[in-house]
């Protein structure tokens, strides 16, 4: 909306600020990419367009296997933050009690992942002390090692971050959808799940769908919690910056970061492109509603 | 959740008439006012036992003792005296400095943004565009700061470009490995929040302030710091503290671009760990957590954060 007072020049300085924002905030992200496409490495006179850095990662078992990991994390991630999501926006919509929900919510977001991950890890030793003190005190070993650093460890580290995102997100998706049309279903006889699953789901699986993959980029990309709670396994940014810190930037290591920026520039895109469409679909129903005749 | 109290679940229908279900004990139990009520809590339950007691608790651990490879229970400010009175207090304070700068930074480039879509932009796009902001933010931190040492070192594409050009004879040397570099890595990791958050409290400044404003003949500037600022305090508010806490938190950024001897808070509690001094890992999070929820609890008495989740458009 280009007021009447603007000039036109003034207005599209500002768009051109604007991208070139965005355009600086990736720079390092497509020079990564520039950079595992040179077959010659970083800082090298020529440049010859190859993939083969790529393939040293695919060809390499170890970082195979932190790939495994990595999406087996995610997925687990996603099973348990996006219903949590779901059941807390619906708690937060009835709830008369909104302000602490959302504290409860949004603190994770505030808090540095090193701090909370050393207050998490400091809690989890003394969990697990306090579970053996307990079986031995009863005698058997029934609650040895259940808070031992490990999958479920790393799993409680990245539900407590990524649920915020997910509780965001579904909120704002439920924002659009009007309560009545599932207390007609109620009405009608439906159960509150059958009302849940066949009138309000349809309507808010964009922005659940949406809320699964910011959990599963989250989860990919994720490393301080990740590297101190996880334990035994490595996952793929684990190994990817002890690699970088350790042997410096290969090229193998621009590969490997070429293969994490793809994951999410891919990921993203596709929402961006999904709801620009989507929202223009819905303009399209709503300008042709409005049209007289129709 | 929906209140289905005067709800009668019926089991038949028996000469026209419903023949209401009397509730049993198991399905008193498993109905929607009993387990399925609950299960909307689960989650709420979850963060308060896996995230506020390990918060509330870092408190209590930090006054424990240190022995050889853990702590035991005790009351001791051994960790704060040794926090307080070595050089790390000396690194800590001056990482407030430049968390702080990063801040100002940040709000200097990313609130106009914010301001600019609110204003110029048409209100159907005006998503979108801000939705743009979310693909650096989402792409790896990891990735983004460490390739800030290609980007930024001395052979590195700012130099080779700036040389090129012509702008500078010899490489530029203090934009890596020195607080300066500390710095360009927050505000290029946390400047798409400012954005966010200043979107998000413009989006509760009414379109009209702008023409009110220009129509009784306020200058940019008067109606930036007069109207602007204040109407949209709580997003910036929220934002500034984002990017300060997690400036002075997050480990990564000063370890890769600071150099030797930058560190802050995340760094500081980081080696604490790996030298197995957890009551001072605790003590320096406990000082973060209180420093954090300080700053909340000042800035929601005086701008009512949650005015940022209730946009009037």
């Amino acid at each position: 909306m280009l007021d009447e007072y603007a000039s036109l020049l003034s207005y599209r300085l500002k768009w051109a600020y604007l991208l070139g924002i965005i355009l600086v905030l990736m720079v390092p992200v497509f020079f990564n990419f520039y950079v595992s496409f040179n077959e010659y490495g970083f800082g090298a006179a020529n440049y010859k367009f190859t993939l083969d850095w790529y393939f040293v990662v695919f060809d390499d078992s170890q970082l195979k296997a932190a790939f495994g990991w990595t999406m087996f994390l995610a997925a687990i991630t996603v099973v348990l933050s996006v219903p949590a999501g779901v059941l807390t926006a619906k708690l937060f919509k009835h709830s008369e009690r909104k302000v602490l929900i959302v504290s409860l919510m949004l603190l994770p977001l505030f808090v540095p992942s090193d701090i909370f991950a050393s207050a998490l890890l400091v809690f989890f030793k003394n969990l697990n002390q306090g579970f053996e003190l307990l079986s031995n005190m009863l005698g058997n070993d029934w609650f040895y090692g259940w808070f031992e650093l490990g999958l479920m460890t790393a799993v409680i580290g990245l539900v407590i971050y990524t649920l915020p995102y997910v509780f965001i997100v579904t909120l704002i998706t439920m924002g659009r959808f009007h309560d009545e049309q599932t207390e007609a279903a109620r009405d009608c006889g439906a159960t509150g799940w059958q009302a849940f699953w066949d009138i309000e789901f349809p309507q808010i699986r964009p922005g659940i769908f949406s809320a699964a993959s910011f959990v599963v980029i989250l989860t990919f990309n994720e490393y301080t919690r990740t590297s101190m709670l996880k334990g035994g396994f490595d996952t793929f940014t684990t190994v990817l910056v002890s690699e970088m810190l350790n042997t410096g930037m290969s090229e193998q290591s621009y590969a490997m970061g070429g293969i994490v920026s793809f994951v999410a520039i891919l990921v993203i895109g596709t929402i961006i492109i999904g709801t620009l469409i989507r929202s223009e679909r819905l303009e399209k129903v709503a300008r042709a509603k409005n049209t007289p005749g129709m | 959740m929906s209140n289905n109290n005067t709800r009668t679940e019926t089991v038949g229908f028996k000469g026209g008439r419903n023949i209401p279900a009397s509730p049993t004990f198991i399905s008193r139990i498993l109905g929607e006012n009993g387990l399925q009520k609950w299960i909307f809590y689960l989650p709420v339950a979850f963060m308060f036992l896996f995230f506020v007691i390990p918060t509330m608790l870092t408190v209590v651990w930090s006054f424990f003792e240190r022995t050889m490879f853990w702590m035991k229970p005790g009351f001791t400010f051994f960790s704060y005296i040794n926090f307080f009175t070595s050089s790390r207090f000396d690194n800590f304070l001056s990482s407030i400095f430049h968390s702080s700068i990063s801040v100002f930074i940040c709000l200097i480039l990313g609130f106009p943004i914010a301001v600019f879509v609110r204003r110029n932009v048409p209100q159907v796009a005006q998503h979108r565009v801000i939705l743009l902001f979310i693909l650096p933010f989402m792409v790896s931190e990891i990735i983004r700061t460490f390739m800030l040492r290609p980007v930024l070192g001395r052979n590195g594409l700012v130099n080779s470009v700036l040389l090129q050009i012509g702008i500078i004879s010899d490489p530029i040397t203090v934009i890596l490995f020195s607080p300066l570099g500390v710095i360009i890595g927050d505000v290029l990791s946390f400047m798409p929040f400012i954005v966010f958050a200043g979107f998000l409290a413009m989006e509760a400044v009414p379109k009209y302030v702008f023409e009110v404003c220009q129509d009784l003949g306020a200058g940019k500037w008067r109606t930036m710091i007069d109207i602007i600022i204040p109407l949209a305090a709580p997003g910036i508010f929220a934002g500034s503290v984002f990017i300060f806490v997690n400036a002075l938190g997050v480990a990564l950024i000063p370890s890769i671009l600071g150099g030797p001897g930058a560190v802050n808070a995340g760094l500081i509690a980081t080696q604490a760990i790996a030298a197995l001094d957890f009551p001072l890992a605790m003590a320096i999070s406990a000082i973060m957590m209180v420093t954090l929820f300080g700053l909340l609890y000042v800035g929601h008495r005086l701008f009512n954060l949650t005015r940022i989740l209730e946009p009037t458009a």
